[in-house]
């Protein structure tokens, strides 16, 4: 993988071209701006999609949540609405919406069980994937992989299927045995619902990003610490997760702002029982707001905050992780 | 890592193909922006419907029926989805200045769409077809004088229970809402894994129409300004009535139609449904094999010997202010909706017509599946209609009433709250987002 990085860079620059003395002045600066110019026009479609799909919504996003639709004038009881300024009123009322912030607390409570759990177990697969003497590691590695590709909608209802009580092979089971049906939806129960769903799909993406990074590990250093005495325990506790540490922030980060973004498990199963409310997750209320309410600003306001706190706490994460385990090298 | 440099490359891939597509949907929509204009011609007019299916053969045959009878004009179907889903998109396409020409939403949703500018007023239009529909039918699509919609079906509201099973249980079938919760007693008590109903804190417009029944109007208005009665008297005491079926558990709660639901209803576990003429439809869908075990009578009443009902469901077809051809919608969805041809073609649907045609049809018509053996189903659907004399006015933020309210009845159902509170709370929330919209509430 690293070989193939280098090589574009070594191609663009003949070794000896910039530190021959002869070359006149003029001609070199000539081709450093051919040169950059070149490097903008490969960098111009990036940048182009850039401020065309991501800085230009975002400042309509931004646009629109000081935006609203207000009654015009003396329309009466049936006066229609036009959009207009309102100031920061969408704002206030994101965020003094006691159901935004119950969304954004119990997406957090989601997040306590679900991002722990997926990336122990993701990591432990991967240790054991990488352990000597393994076998049949490619078939088990793509089979712990493969739920990652049911999209999230379907395997909402695979498992909402076998939570709902009547249609639950456990609830069967544990009826059969003369005990009663298991209810998942309910509240505390739910949580971990939800997050097994989370965990089903995720471990095997997150354990593919550890067991590369497990895979990039020199072997000489397994050599060396087995000839100073040490097991297969120590050499995963002692070398291989300080050195897969940048694999699991990474990986950790990508839970965090998979946790803010928690939709669509919820939205599918909220048919099928009444504990998940329509603005269960904060995302929910943003969609409610938008296409039921019809209150595009109020959304839009509601998606910033959330945007701003998704950022915040993954900046606050890696700042903190960073020192931890980039620190030492850097 | 063979297979991660594979996995790398087509993600590139994918996302040179993702740019493609996106500037293809660019330029796409510029092009399909120019050329609605023209009037003289052939005319296509685009149907936002979730009845008129183009995959049901009695559907494309109506259809068809009107593009033979109309030369010149054909008829596109498309299905965006139910009232919810339609009314966000006909907003969108209301605002990118593309609107289609006919849409399909349940009454609900009707004010919400006007306030927003996005339907367009067809009382002329319909003047000729004005005697063809009942007077209260024409006050679902109406806001004051003025008419948004042409009616296509109606919920005559109605009981739909198990025959047998009421019968197995020795439970005479309830007149009134208080030999309603007799009966849910006598049925769990005699077997405490059976209910007579599901209570769904999401079934919004059946709370509304039950506290209508009670004398309540949620929403109401002189012209110039709102009045909010969720949490008035009378609706309170609706709020009671379940609170306490649902504390001694006579009721199960849980959403309709969900798996669970279904599963319910097949092995009997759930008697009945407290509903409108569509029910039997609906239930049949997901339990074909109790049909012949079902009877629809009028909903109970909350004193002995009244009659009277709103309407449930049931939904309409406007025309967006937008439409590229406006006459020819209004024809065609007048003709569909209202006329006595288009409204008994609308009954080989499965659908309950608005159209006095399509209810006089309906007096031959057979029973519907659920109940074979029901000869009278129809005639006492048809009295239903004749007792529909409460009338039924939403606001224009039906939406923000319904999402609140259900959330907070799901919530109050599981922590055993009050329900008052929760119709309080909705009426709070209702006069707050009037006021904050610029209306002026009593």
């Amino acid at each position: 993988m690293s070989v193939d990085q280098k090589a574009p860079g070594r191609a663009v620059a003949p070794p000896g071209a910039s530190t021959s003395r002869n070359a006149p002045p003029p001609a070199r600066r000539r081709s450093r701006r051919v040169g950059s110019l070149v490097g903008m026009g490969f960098v111009a479609p990036a940048m182009l999609f850039f401020l065309a799909f991501l800085l230009v919504p975002i400042g309509y996003a931004i646009f629109l949540s000081f935006r609203g639709l207000r009654v015009d004038g003396a329309g009466g009881a049936f006066g229609r609405r036009v959009e207009g300024f309102v100031g920061f009123a969408n704002y206030t009322a994101a965020l003094t919406d006691a159901e935004f912030v119950a969304g954004l607390g119990r997406v957090l409570m989601y997040g306590l069980i679900a991002v722990p759990s997926v990336l122990g177990l993701a990591l432990l697969f991967a240790l054991l994937l990488d352990t000597p003497r393994v076998r049949f590691t490619a078939f088990a590695r793509t089979a712990i992989f493969l739920p990652y590709a049911v999209p999230g909608v379907i395997a909402s209802l695979l498992w909402g299927f076998l939570y709902l009580p009547s249609t639950s092979p456990v609830s069967f089971i544990a009826r059969e045995l003369g005990g009663s049906s298991f209810d998942f939806f309910s509240p505390p129960v739910l949580y971990f619902a939800l997050a097994n769903i989370a965990l089903w799909s995720g471990v095997g993406f997150n354990m593919i990003i550890i067991y590369t990074s497990l895979r990039s590990i020199p072997t000489e250093l397994y050599e060396a610490a087995r000839l100073d005495g040490a097991g297969e325990w120590a050499i995963a506790w002692r070398i291989k997760i300080p050195l897969v540490a940048p694999a699991l922030v990474l990986t950790g980060l990508f839970s965090v702002i998979g946790t803010f973004q928690l939709y669509s498990e919820p939205a599918t199963l909220r048919p099928l029982t009444s504990t998940i409310s329509s603005t269960w997750v904060p995302l929910m209320k943003i969609y409610q707001e938008a296409f039921v309410n019809d209150n595009l600003g109020g959304a839009a306001a509601a998606s910033v905050v959330l945007s701003v706190g998704t950022l915040v706490i993954s900046l606050v994460i890696l700042r903190f992780f960073q020192r931890r385990t980039f620190g030492a090298d850097s | 890592m063979s297979a991660l440099f594979r996995s790398s490359r087509s993600r590139r891939s994918a996302r040179v193909i993702a740019a493609i597509a996106a500037g293809t949907v660019v330029f796409g929509i510029a092009g399909c922006a120019a050329g609605s204009e023209s009037s003289d011609g052939p005319v296509e007019l685009e149907f936002w419907t979730y009845s008129v299916k183009a995959a049901d053969p009695a559907a494309v045959a109506i259809i068809d029926k009107y593009e033979e009878d109309n030369p010149g004009i054909t008829i596109k179907l498309s299905e965006v989805g139910g009232t919810a889903e339609t009314s966000s998109k006909l907003l969108a396409a209301d605002r990118a200045d593309e609107a289609p020409d006919v849409v399909q939403v349940e009454y609900r949703a009707l004010p919400s769409l006007v306030v927003s500018g996005a339907v367009r007023d067809i009382t002329d239009d319909v003047a000729d077809v004005r005697g063809n529909v009942e007077e209260n039918i024409w006050a679902l699509n109406s806001l004051g004088d003025q008419v948004y919609g042409v009616p296509q079906d109606i919920g005559p509201m109605m009981l739909t229970y198990r025959t047998d099973l009421f019968e197995q249980y020795g439970v005479a079938v309830p007149t009134t809402w208080e030999e309603y919760a007799q009966a849910a007693e006598t049925i769990h008590t005699l077997d405490p894994s059976v209910y007579i109903a599901s209570f769904s804190p999401t079934q919004f417009e059946f709370f509304a129409a039950q506290a209508a029944q009670a004398g309540s109007e949620w929403w109401s208005t002189d012209g110039e300004s709102w009045t909010v009665g969720i949490a008035d008297d009378a609706s309170l005491q609706t709020a009671d009535y379940w609170q306490d079926l649902v504390d001694r558990d006579l009721v199960t709660v849980e959403p309709l139609l969900t798996p669970e639901w279904n599963a319910k209803v097949n092995d009997g576990k759930i008697l009945s449904w407290a509903a409108a003429a569509w029910a039997p439809s609906v239930i049949y869908s997901v339990a074909p094999d109790t049909a012949g075990e079902w009877a629809s009578v009028p909903l109970p009443q909350w004193n002995a010997g009244d009659s009277s009902v709103p309407f449930l469901g049931g939904s309409t077809y406007l025309v967006p202010e937008k439409s590229a051809h406006p006459e020819e919608a209004a024809a065609f969805a007048s003709w569909l909706g209202a006329t006595d041809e288009g409204s008994e073609l609308l009954l080989t649907l499965d659908l309950y017509p608005a159209g006095n045609g399509g209810r006089e049809a309906t007096l031959s018509n057979d029973p519907p599946r659920l109940m074979p053996e029901q000869a009278d189903f129809y005639e006492i659907a048809d009295q239903v209609i004749e007792d529909t004399t409460i009338p039924m006015v939403w606001g224009p933020n039906v939406n923000v009433a319904q999402g609140v309210f259900g959330d907070a009845l799901s919530q109050a159902a599981l922590d055993k709250a009050s329900f008052r509170d929760v119709y309080i709370a909705t009426q709070e929330a209702v006069i707050e987002d009037l006021e904050k919209s610029g209306y002026t509430v009593e």
